[in-house]
Protein backbone atom coordinates (compact mmCIF):
# COMPACT_ATOMS: atom_id res chain seq x y z
CA UNK A 1 0.00 0.00 0.00
CA UNK A 2 1.45 3.24 -1.16
CA UNK A 3 0.38 6.87 -0.01
CA UNK A 4 1.41 10.03 -0.44
CA UNK A 5 1.18 12.46 2.09
CA UNK A 6 0.49 16.33 0.56
CA UNK A 7 1.32 19.29 2.82
CA UNK A 8 0.89 23.18 1.84
CA UNK A 9 0.65 26.52 3.40
CA UNK A 10 1.09 29.99 3.66
CA UNK A 11 1.25 32.33 6.45
CA UNK A 12 0.76 36.87 5.87
CA UNK A 13 0.82 39.70 7.49
CA UNK A 14 -3.19 41.26 8.39
CA UNK A 15 -4.07 44.76 7.45
CA UNK A 16 -3.70 45.81 11.57
CA UNK A 17 0.18 44.76 11.73
CA UNK A 18 0.58 46.35 8.48
CA UNK A 19 -0.42 50.03 9.35
CA UNK A 20 0.89 49.43 12.56
CA UNK A 21 4.43 48.64 10.99
CA UNK A 22 4.58 45.19 13.21
CA UNK A 23 5.66 41.60 11.72
CA UNK A 24 3.41 38.94 11.04
CA UNK A 25 2.78 37.15 14.69
CA UNK A 26 1.61 34.35 13.38
CA UNK A 27 4.25 31.57 12.72
CA UNK A 28 3.71 27.52 10.79
CA UNK A 29 5.82 24.87 9.93
CA UNK A 30 5.98 21.84 7.78
CA UNK A 31 7.95 18.91 8.44
CA UNK A 32 8.47 15.57 6.97
CA UNK A 33 10.10 12.74 9.25
CA UNK A 34 10.57 9.87 10.80
CA UNK A 35 7.41 10.38 12.63
CA UNK A 36 5.37 11.27 9.36
CA UNK A 37 4.07 14.70 7.95
CA UNK A 38 3.58 17.24 10.31
CA UNK A 39 2.24 21.08 10.18
CA UNK A 40 1.72 23.10 13.00
CA UNK A 41 0.51 26.24 12.77
CA UNK A 42 0.62 29.70 16.01
CA UNK A 43 -1.10 32.32 16.32
CA UNK A 44 1.06 35.01 19.06
CA UNK A 45 -1.57 36.76 21.14
CA UNK A 46 -1.43 40.53 20.04
CA UNK A 47 -1.30 42.07 23.27
CA UNK A 48 1.83 40.50 24.23
CA UNK A 49 5.30 42.28 23.95
CA UNK A 50 6.71 38.84 22.67
CA UNK A 51 3.90 37.37 20.81
CA UNK A 52 6.14 36.55 17.35
CA UNK A 53 8.71 34.97 18.89
CA UNK A 54 6.26 33.05 21.36
CA UNK A 55 4.23 31.76 17.85
CA UNK A 56 7.66 30.74 15.99
CA UNK A 57 8.92 28.54 19.67
CA UNK A 58 5.57 27.08 19.32
CA UNK A 59 6.27 25.56 16.16
CA UNK A 60 9.77 24.49 16.70
CA UNK A 61 8.51 22.76 20.24
CA UNK A 62 5.85 20.66 18.68
CA UNK A 63 8.08 19.40 16.00
CA UNK A 64 10.81 18.75 18.54
CA UNK A 65 7.90 16.77 20.77
CA UNK A 66 6.42 14.86 18.02
CA UNK A 67 9.65 13.82 17.46
CA UNK A 68 10.47 12.41 20.67
CA UNK A 69 6.83 11.23 21.41
CA UNK A 70 6.66 9.40 18.23
CA UNK A 71 9.75 7.28 19.70
CA UNK A 72 7.84 5.97 22.69
CA UNK A 73 4.99 3.02 21.06
CA UNK A 74 1.53 3.99 21.67
CA UNK A 75 2.79 6.54 23.64
CA UNK A 76 -0.59 8.53 25.63
CA UNK A 77 -1.57 11.79 23.62
CA UNK A 78 -0.93 13.67 26.98
CA UNK A 79 2.59 13.07 26.66
CA UNK A 80 2.30 15.22 23.62
CA UNK A 81 0.97 18.41 25.03
CA UNK A 82 2.10 18.14 28.38
CA UNK A 83 6.13 17.57 26.00
CA UNK A 84 4.92 20.80 24.16
CA UNK A 85 4.43 22.93 26.89
CA UNK A 86 7.94 22.44 28.71
CA UNK A 87 9.73 22.34 25.11
CA UNK A 88 7.76 25.53 24.83
CA UNK A 89 9.12 27.22 28.00
CA UNK A 90 12.69 26.04 27.58
CA UNK A 91 12.83 27.39 23.99
CA UNK A 92 11.47 31.20 25.22
CA UNK A 93 13.48 31.02 28.78
CA UNK A 94 14.47 33.56 30.30
CA UNK A 95 11.36 35.39 28.88
CA UNK A 96 8.36 35.08 30.71
CA UNK A 97 5.78 32.63 29.19
CA UNK A 98 2.93 34.87 29.70
CA UNK A 99 4.40 37.95 27.36
CA UNK A 100 4.90 35.56 24.32
CA UNK A 101 1.41 33.23 24.81
CA UNK A 102 0.39 31.90 21.31
CA UNK A 103 -1.98 29.62 20.22
CA UNK A 104 -0.98 25.98 19.18
CA UNK A 105 -2.63 23.70 16.65
CA UNK A 106 -0.94 20.48 15.00
CA UNK A 107 -1.80 18.20 12.63
CA UNK A 108 0.45 14.91 12.11
CA UNK A 109 -0.58 12.21 10.00
CA UNK A 110 1.31 9.33 10.87
CA UNK A 111 3.88 7.23 8.78
CA UNK A 112 1.80 4.01 9.97
CA UNK A 113 -1.08 5.95 8.87
CA UNK A 114 -2.93 7.29 12.12
CA UNK A 115 -3.85 11.49 12.51
CA UNK A 116 -3.72 12.98 15.54
CA UNK A 117 -4.89 17.15 15.68
CA UNK A 118 -5.48 19.41 17.95
CA UNK A 119 -4.05 22.46 20.14
CA UNK A 120 -4.87 24.93 22.32
CA UNK A 121 -6.31 28.09 21.71
CA UNK A 122 -8.43 29.64 18.96
CA UNK A 123 -8.47 28.83 15.28
CA UNK A 124 -9.75 26.24 13.43
CA UNK A 125 -8.58 22.71 12.97
CA UNK A 126 -10.45 20.11 11.38
CA UNK A 127 -10.41 16.51 10.22
CA UNK A 128 -12.66 15.27 7.44
CA UNK A 129 -12.18 11.17 6.77
CA UNK A 130 -13.47 10.46 3.62
CA UNK A 131 -17.36 12.55 3.97
CA UNK A 132 -17.03 12.80 7.48
CA UNK A 133 -15.98 16.14 8.93
CA UNK A 134 -15.41 16.70 12.40
CA UNK A 135 -14.01 20.23 14.16
CA UNK A 136 -11.52 19.42 16.72
CA UNK A 137 -10.45 22.87 17.58
CA UNK A 138 -13.16 26.35 16.36
CA UNK A 139 -15.55 26.43 19.10
CA UNK A 140 -14.72 29.72 21.11
CA UNK A 141 -16.51 28.88 24.09
CA UNK A 142 -18.00 31.78 25.83
CA UNK A 143 -14.72 34.19 24.60
CA UNK A 144 -15.84 37.27 22.14
CA UNK A 145 -13.34 37.94 19.52
CA UNK A 146 -9.70 38.58 20.10
CA UNK A 147 -9.94 36.28 23.68
CA UNK A 148 -8.66 32.66 23.90
CA UNK A 149 -6.35 30.77 25.84
CA UNK A 150 -3.06 29.68 24.36
CA UNK A 151 0.58 28.08 25.58
CA UNK A 152 1.54 31.11 27.74
CA UNK A 153 -2.21 32.26 28.63
CA UNK A 154 -3.80 28.82 30.06
CA UNK A 155 -3.95 26.51 32.57
CA UNK A 156 -1.35 24.21 30.43
CA UNK A 157 -1.78 21.19 29.47
CA UNK A 158 -5.64 20.27 30.49
CA UNK A 159 -6.46 23.47 28.27
CA UNK A 160 -5.46 21.25 25.33
CA UNK A 161 -7.50 19.37 23.31
CA UNK A 162 -6.28 16.66 20.82
CA UNK A 163 -7.68 13.79 18.93
CA UNK A 164 -6.35 10.87 17.25
CA UNK A 165 -7.98 8.79 13.76
CA UNK A 166 -7.18 5.43 13.17
CA UNK A 167 -5.75 4.72 9.63
CA UNK A 168 -8.09 4.42 7.17
CA UNK A 169 -8.67 3.45 3.23
CA UNK A 170 -10.59 6.86 2.88
CA UNK A 171 -9.24 10.26 1.78
CA UNK A 172 -8.62 12.12 4.68
CA UNK A 173 -7.33 16.26 5.38
CA UNK A 174 -6.50 18.36 8.00
CA UNK A 175 -6.95 21.91 7.73
CA UNK A 176 -5.81 24.33 10.44
CA UNK A 177 -5.93 27.74 10.85
CA UNK A 178 -5.80 30.97 12.90
CA UNK A 179 -8.72 33.13 13.54
CA UNK A 180 -7.86 35.46 11.30
CA UNK A 181 -8.89 32.81 8.73
CA UNK A 182 -11.10 31.07 10.99
CA UNK A 183 -13.71 33.27 12.53
CA UNK A 184 -14.53 34.17 8.93
CA UNK A 185 -15.04 30.90 7.46
CA UNK A 186 -18.95 30.03 7.14
CA UNK A 187 -19.11 26.50 9.69
CA UNK A 188 -21.84 25.35 6.83
CA UNK A 189 -19.02 25.55 4.13
CA UNK A 190 -16.32 24.08 5.62
CA UNK A 191 -16.63 20.94 3.18
CA UNK A 192 -16.53 23.16 0.27
CA UNK A 193 -13.67 24.93 1.64
CA UNK A 194 -11.55 22.06 2.12
CA UNK A 195 -12.35 20.67 -2.12
CA UNK A 196 -11.48 24.43 -2.63
CA UNK A 197 -8.08 24.05 -1.42
CA UNK A 198 -6.96 20.45 -2.02
CA UNK A 199 -8.63 21.08 -6.02
CA UNK A 200 -7.29 24.84 -6.27
CA UNK A 201 -3.68 24.39 -4.67
CA UNK A 202 -2.64 21.12 -4.61
CA UNK A 203 -1.99 20.00 -7.98
CA UNK A 204 0.63 23.46 -8.61
CA UNK A 205 4.44 23.45 -7.93
CA UNK A 206 5.15 24.16 -4.23
CA UNK A 207 6.59 27.90 -5.10
CA UNK A 208 3.86 28.73 -7.65
CA UNK A 209 0.70 26.81 -4.73
CA UNK A 210 2.60 29.20 -1.67
CA UNK A 211 2.33 32.58 -3.90
CA UNK A 212 -1.23 31.96 -4.82
CA UNK A 213 -1.99 30.82 -1.47
CA UNK A 214 -0.66 33.80 0.19
CA UNK A 215 -2.36 35.68 -2.39
CA UNK A 216 -5.88 35.16 -1.72
CA UNK A 217 -4.80 35.39 2.42
CA UNK A 218 -3.93 38.98 1.44
CA UNK A 219 -7.38 39.73 -0.11
CA UNK A 220 -9.01 38.06 2.31
CA UNK A 221 -13.21 38.86 1.40
CA UNK A 222 -14.49 39.44 4.59
CA UNK A 223 -15.07 44.05 5.15
CA UNK A 224 -13.41 44.98 8.21
CA UNK A 225 -10.81 42.16 8.86
CA UNK A 226 -7.52 42.61 10.94
CA UNK A 227 -5.83 39.84 11.87
CA UNK A 228 -2.88 38.12 10.47
CA UNK A 229 -3.75 35.06 8.43
CA UNK A 230 -2.40 31.07 8.52
CA UNK A 231 -3.16 28.50 6.35
CA UNK A 232 -1.86 24.59 6.45
CA UNK A 233 -3.26 21.44 4.79
CA UNK A 234 -2.16 17.37 5.44
CA UNK A 235 -3.96 15.83 2.60
CA UNK A 236 -3.91 12.28 2.31
CA UNK A 237 -5.57 10.80 -0.69
CA UNK A 238 -6.96 7.25 -0.65
CA UNK A 239 -4.22 4.73 -0.65
CA UNK A 240 -2.84 3.38 -3.85
CA UNK A 241 -2.57 -0.09 -3.61
CA UNK A 242 0.17 -1.78 -5.67
CA UNK A 243 -0.32 -4.67 -7.96
CA UNK A 244 1.89 -7.51 -7.32
CA UNK A 245 3.32 -8.88 -10.34
CA UNK B 1 7.94 43.95 -37.99
CA UNK B 2 6.96 44.50 -34.20
CA UNK B 3 7.87 42.36 -30.81
CA UNK B 4 5.11 39.83 -30.08
CA UNK B 5 3.04 40.84 -27.61
CA UNK B 6 2.98 39.03 -23.88
CA UNK B 7 0.74 35.87 -24.46
CA UNK B 8 0.18 36.66 -28.14
CA UNK B 9 -0.05 33.52 -30.42
CA UNK B 10 3.91 34.32 -32.21
CA UNK B 11 3.16 30.81 -34.18
CA UNK B 12 -0.02 32.31 -35.54
CA UNK B 13 0.99 35.69 -36.28
CA UNK B 14 4.15 34.07 -38.43
CA UNK B 15 1.72 32.23 -40.45
CA UNK B 16 -0.67 35.48 -40.57
CA UNK B 17 -3.09 33.25 -38.76
CA UNK B 18 -5.62 35.52 -36.50
CA UNK B 19 -7.63 32.67 -35.17
CA UNK B 20 -6.50 32.37 -31.79
CA UNK B 21 -6.81 36.27 -31.60
CA UNK B 22 -10.05 36.28 -32.56
CA UNK B 23 -11.03 33.58 -30.26
CA UNK B 24 -9.21 35.49 -27.55
CA UNK B 25 -11.96 39.08 -28.40
CA UNK B 26 -14.57 36.69 -28.76
CA UNK B 27 -14.96 36.02 -24.68
CA UNK B 28 -14.29 39.58 -24.24
CA UNK B 29 -17.25 41.59 -23.30
CA UNK B 30 -18.52 44.71 -25.85
CA UNK B 31 -17.32 47.20 -23.32
CA UNK B 32 -13.71 45.27 -22.95
CA UNK B 33 -13.42 45.58 -26.52
CA UNK B 34 -14.02 49.48 -26.66
CA UNK B 35 -11.20 49.62 -24.58
CA UNK B 36 -12.69 49.68 -20.82
CA UNK B 37 -10.06 48.25 -18.16
CA UNK B 38 -11.24 45.45 -16.89
CA UNK B 39 -11.27 45.14 -13.10
CA UNK B 40 -8.90 43.57 -11.66
CA UNK B 41 -11.18 41.88 -9.41
CA UNK B 42 -12.86 40.55 -12.32
CA UNK B 43 -9.79 39.06 -13.92
CA UNK B 44 -9.60 36.53 -11.08
CA UNK B 45 -12.80 35.72 -9.56
CA UNK B 46 -11.63 33.74 -6.25
CA UNK B 47 -13.89 31.57 -4.85
CA UNK B 48 -12.68 31.98 -1.45
CA UNK B 49 -15.91 34.64 -1.03
CA UNK B 50 -18.13 31.40 -1.08
CA UNK B 51 -17.07 29.87 2.03
CA UNK B 52 -16.36 33.53 4.29
CA UNK B 53 -18.75 36.09 6.03
CA UNK B 54 -19.50 39.12 3.74
CA UNK B 55 -19.90 41.00 6.62
CA UNK B 56 -17.34 42.52 9.27
CA UNK B 57 -17.88 41.57 12.69
CA UNK B 58 -20.69 42.73 14.48
CA UNK B 59 -20.00 45.07 17.82
CA UNK B 60 -23.09 45.02 19.33
CA UNK B 61 -24.88 47.54 21.53
CA UNK B 62 -27.97 47.44 23.29
CA UNK B 63 -30.12 49.84 24.82
CA UNK B 64 -31.93 49.47 27.70
CA UNK B 65 -34.40 52.00 28.22
CA UNK B 66 -36.73 52.95 31.30
CA UNK B 67 -40.28 53.61 29.69
CA UNK B 68 -42.22 53.32 33.08
CA UNK B 69 -44.76 56.10 33.58
CA UNK B 70 -42.62 59.03 34.87
CA UNK B 71 -40.83 58.84 31.84
CA UNK B 72 -43.86 60.91 29.93
CA UNK B 73 -43.39 64.01 32.03
CA UNK B 74 -41.19 66.91 31.09
CA UNK B 75 -40.90 65.19 27.33
CA UNK B 76 -38.20 62.54 28.58
CA UNK B 77 -39.86 59.65 26.55
CA UNK B 78 -39.72 61.94 23.64
CA UNK B 79 -36.13 62.69 24.26
CA UNK B 80 -35.05 59.39 24.61
CA UNK B 81 -36.97 58.25 21.63
CA UNK B 82 -34.89 61.25 19.58
CA UNK B 83 -31.73 60.77 21.07
CA UNK B 84 -32.08 56.61 20.25
CA UNK B 85 -33.28 56.88 17.04
CA UNK B 86 -30.63 60.27 16.00
CA UNK B 87 -27.47 57.35 17.85
CA UNK B 88 -29.19 54.30 15.35
CA UNK B 89 -28.92 56.81 12.66
CA UNK B 90 -25.56 57.59 13.50
CA UNK B 91 -24.44 54.16 13.63
CA UNK B 92 -25.71 53.38 10.24
CA UNK B 93 -23.48 55.97 8.61
CA UNK B 94 -20.60 54.76 9.32
CA UNK B 95 -19.11 52.89 6.63
CA UNK B 96 -14.89 53.25 7.40
CA UNK B 97 -14.95 50.69 10.00
CA UNK B 98 -13.43 47.36 11.25
CA UNK B 99 -17.15 46.44 12.74
CA UNK B 100 -20.34 46.77 11.38
CA UNK B 101 -22.39 47.88 14.74
CA UNK B 102 -25.38 46.13 15.48
CA UNK B 103 -28.35 47.74 17.92
CA UNK B 104 -30.97 46.43 20.17
CA UNK B 105 -33.46 48.06 22.40
CA UNK B 106 -35.09 46.40 25.62
CA UNK B 107 -37.63 48.58 26.47
CA UNK B 108 -38.42 48.04 30.58
CA UNK B 109 -42.33 49.67 31.52
CA UNK B 110 -45.56 49.01 31.39
CA UNK B 111 -46.28 45.40 31.05
CA UNK B 112 -42.76 44.28 31.89
CA UNK B 113 -39.19 43.75 29.65
CA UNK B 114 -39.71 43.65 25.86
CA UNK B 115 -37.57 43.47 22.72
CA UNK B 116 -38.34 46.77 21.35
CA UNK B 117 -35.81 46.35 18.76
CA UNK B 118 -34.21 43.33 17.92
CA UNK B 119 -29.84 42.93 18.06
CA UNK B 120 -29.30 44.03 13.71
CA UNK B 121 -27.21 45.96 11.95
CA UNK B 122 -28.07 49.76 12.62
CA UNK B 123 -28.66 50.22 9.28
CA UNK B 124 -31.25 47.55 8.93
CA UNK B 125 -32.90 49.39 12.01
CA UNK B 126 -36.07 51.36 11.57
CA UNK B 127 -36.45 53.06 14.77
CA UNK B 128 -40.18 53.42 16.02
CA UNK B 129 -40.59 55.86 18.85
CA UNK B 130 -41.34 53.74 22.75
CA UNK B 131 -44.43 55.15 24.42
CA UNK B 132 -44.37 55.33 28.30
CA UNK B 133 -46.79 54.18 31.04
CA UNK B 134 -46.66 51.63 34.09
CA UNK B 135 -43.78 51.01 36.88
CA UNK B 136 -40.01 50.08 36.18
CA UNK B 137 -39.27 46.45 35.83
CA UNK B 138 -35.54 46.59 35.76
CA UNK B 139 -34.58 43.47 36.81
CA UNK B 140 -36.66 41.56 33.92
CA UNK B 141 -34.48 43.89 31.60
CA UNK B 142 -30.94 43.22 33.05
CA UNK B 143 -32.32 39.12 32.56
CA UNK B 144 -33.32 39.73 29.07
CA UNK B 145 -30.05 41.44 28.45
CA UNK B 146 -28.05 38.74 29.70
CA UNK B 147 -30.25 36.48 27.88
CA UNK B 148 -29.49 38.16 24.54
CA UNK B 149 -25.31 38.31 25.35
CA UNK B 150 -25.17 34.72 26.04
CA UNK B 151 -27.63 33.45 23.17
CA UNK B 152 -24.45 32.45 20.79
CA UNK B 153 -27.20 32.51 17.57
CA UNK B 154 -27.98 36.49 18.70
CA UNK B 155 -24.42 37.76 19.61
CA UNK B 156 -21.57 35.46 17.70
CA UNK B 157 -18.53 33.85 18.75
CA UNK B 158 -17.13 36.28 16.31
CA UNK B 159 -18.50 39.34 18.03
CA UNK B 160 -16.59 42.26 19.69
CA UNK B 161 -17.48 42.57 23.32
CA UNK B 162 -21.02 43.85 23.77
CA UNK B 163 -22.07 47.49 24.99
CA UNK B 164 -24.56 47.70 27.24
CA UNK B 165 -26.74 51.20 27.78
CA UNK B 166 -28.80 51.27 30.67
CA UNK B 167 -31.15 54.43 31.08
CA UNK B 168 -33.55 55.07 34.15
CA UNK B 169 -35.40 58.27 35.58
CA UNK B 170 -36.26 56.15 38.69
CA UNK B 171 -36.24 53.62 41.41
CA UNK B 172 -36.70 49.60 40.15
CA UNK B 173 -40.42 48.07 41.01
CA UNK B 174 -39.44 44.33 40.68
CA UNK B 175 -36.56 42.39 42.36
CA UNK B 176 -33.12 43.58 40.12
CA UNK B 177 -30.23 42.79 42.79
CA UNK B 178 -30.50 38.69 41.86
CA UNK B 179 -30.50 39.44 38.08
CA UNK B 180 -28.28 42.40 37.89
CA UNK B 181 -25.74 39.76 39.64
CA UNK B 182 -26.38 37.23 37.57
CA UNK B 183 -25.92 39.39 34.39
CA UNK B 184 -22.23 40.76 35.94
CA UNK B 185 -21.43 36.78 36.85
CA UNK B 186 -22.55 35.56 33.59
CA UNK B 187 -19.81 33.91 31.24
CA UNK B 188 -20.08 36.67 28.57
CA UNK B 189 -22.47 39.80 29.68
CA UNK B 190 -19.78 40.09 32.43
CA UNK B 191 -17.48 41.10 29.46
CA UNK B 192 -19.41 43.92 28.23
CA UNK B 193 -18.89 47.76 28.30
CA UNK B 194 -20.92 49.42 30.36
CA UNK B 195 -22.91 52.85 30.31
CA UNK B 196 -25.94 54.28 32.75
CA UNK B 197 -27.54 57.18 32.89
CA UNK B 198 -29.82 58.83 35.32
CA UNK B 199 -32.91 60.72 34.54
CA UNK B 200 -33.82 63.79 37.40
CA UNK B 201 -33.62 63.69 40.65
CA UNK B 202 -35.65 60.25 41.42
CA UNK B 203 -33.34 58.27 39.52
CA UNK B 204 -31.94 55.39 41.50
CA UNK B 205 -28.42 55.91 41.92
CA UNK B 206 -27.34 53.18 43.79
CA UNK B 207 -28.94 50.63 40.91
CA UNK B 208 -27.45 52.53 38.02
CA UNK B 209 -23.65 52.18 39.88
CA UNK B 210 -24.15 49.04 40.56
CA UNK B 211 -25.30 48.03 37.00
CA UNK B 212 -21.35 50.04 35.97
CA UNK B 213 -19.46 47.29 39.25
CA UNK B 214 -16.69 49.58 37.80
CA UNK B 215 -14.52 51.78 40.81
CA UNK B 216 -14.16 54.04 37.63
CA UNK B 217 -17.15 53.82 35.82
CA UNK B 218 -19.34 57.08 36.24
CA UNK B 219 -23.30 57.81 35.63
CA UNK B 220 -24.68 60.35 33.82
CA UNK B 221 -26.66 62.30 35.02
CA UNK B 222 -29.38 64.02 33.18
CA UNK B 223 -31.14 67.21 34.73
CA UNK B 224 -33.41 67.95 31.29
CA UNK B 225 -34.64 66.37 28.86
CA UNK B 226 -31.96 67.79 26.15
CA UNK B 227 -29.53 66.17 28.64
CA UNK B 228 -30.47 62.86 27.23
CA UNK B 229 -29.51 63.56 23.67
CA UNK B 230 -25.64 64.56 25.17
CA UNK B 231 -25.54 60.87 26.97
CA UNK B 232 -26.43 58.72 23.92
CA UNK B 233 -23.70 61.56 22.16
CA UNK B 234 -20.96 60.56 24.50
CA UNK B 235 -22.48 56.99 24.10
CA UNK B 236 -22.43 56.93 19.92
CA UNK B 237 -18.70 58.59 20.09
CA UNK B 238 -17.28 55.82 22.38
CA UNK B 239 -19.26 52.80 20.08
CA UNK B 240 -17.83 54.31 16.55
CA UNK B 241 -14.59 55.45 18.25
CA UNK B 242 -13.81 51.63 18.76
CA UNK B 243 -15.25 50.42 15.99
CA UNK B 244 -13.08 52.69 13.85
CA UNK B 245 -10.42 51.92 16.32
CA UNK B 246 -7.07 49.11 14.97
CA UNK B 247 -8.57 47.01 17.84
CA UNK B 248 -12.56 47.16 18.40
CA UNK B 249 -12.13 44.70 21.61
CA UNK B 250 -10.36 47.54 23.10
CA UNK B 251 -12.80 49.39 25.33
CA UNK B 252 -12.13 53.32 24.49
CA UNK B 253 -14.08 55.57 26.92
CA UNK B 254 -14.49 58.94 25.11
CA UNK B 255 -14.60 61.43 28.04
CA UNK B 256 -18.07 63.32 28.06
CA UNK B 257 -15.76 66.74 28.21
CA UNK B 258 -14.88 65.99 24.75
CA UNK B 259 -18.52 66.32 23.41
CA UNK B 260 -17.78 70.10 23.98
CA UNK B 261 -16.77 70.65 20.46
CA UNK B 262 -19.83 70.33 19.54
CA UNK B 263 -22.67 72.90 19.45
CA UNK B 264 -25.25 71.05 21.16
Amino acid sequence: MVQHTYIFGASVRGPLHRSEGRPNEDAWLHARGPFGTLAVVCDGLGSRPNARAGARAGCAAVKEAVSRWSKADDAPLSYLSHLVEVLWRLRLHPTPPDSAATTCLLALATINGRCIVGGVGDGLALVRTGADLRVIVGDRGEDFANETKGLGASTGPRAWTLAEFPPTDAERVAVLATDGVADDLLPERLDGFCDWLIESFEPLPPRERHCRLAAELRAWPTPGHLDDKTLAVVHSPPPVHEEST
Amino acid sequence: MGWAKYQEDIVSRWVNDNHARRARRADTTPTQRKGTAVPKQEKHMSKLKEFTMSSARPLPVIVLADVSGSMSANGKIDALNDAVSEMIATFAEEDDTRAEIHVSVIAFGGGGASIHKPLRPARETRWEPMSAAGRTPMGEAFELARTMVEDRDTVPSRAYRPTLVLVSDGVPTDDWRAPLATLLTSERASKATRFAMGIGADSDRETLTAFLANDEGRVFEAHEAREIKNFFRWVTMSVTTRSRSANPNSVVMVEPTDLDEFDF
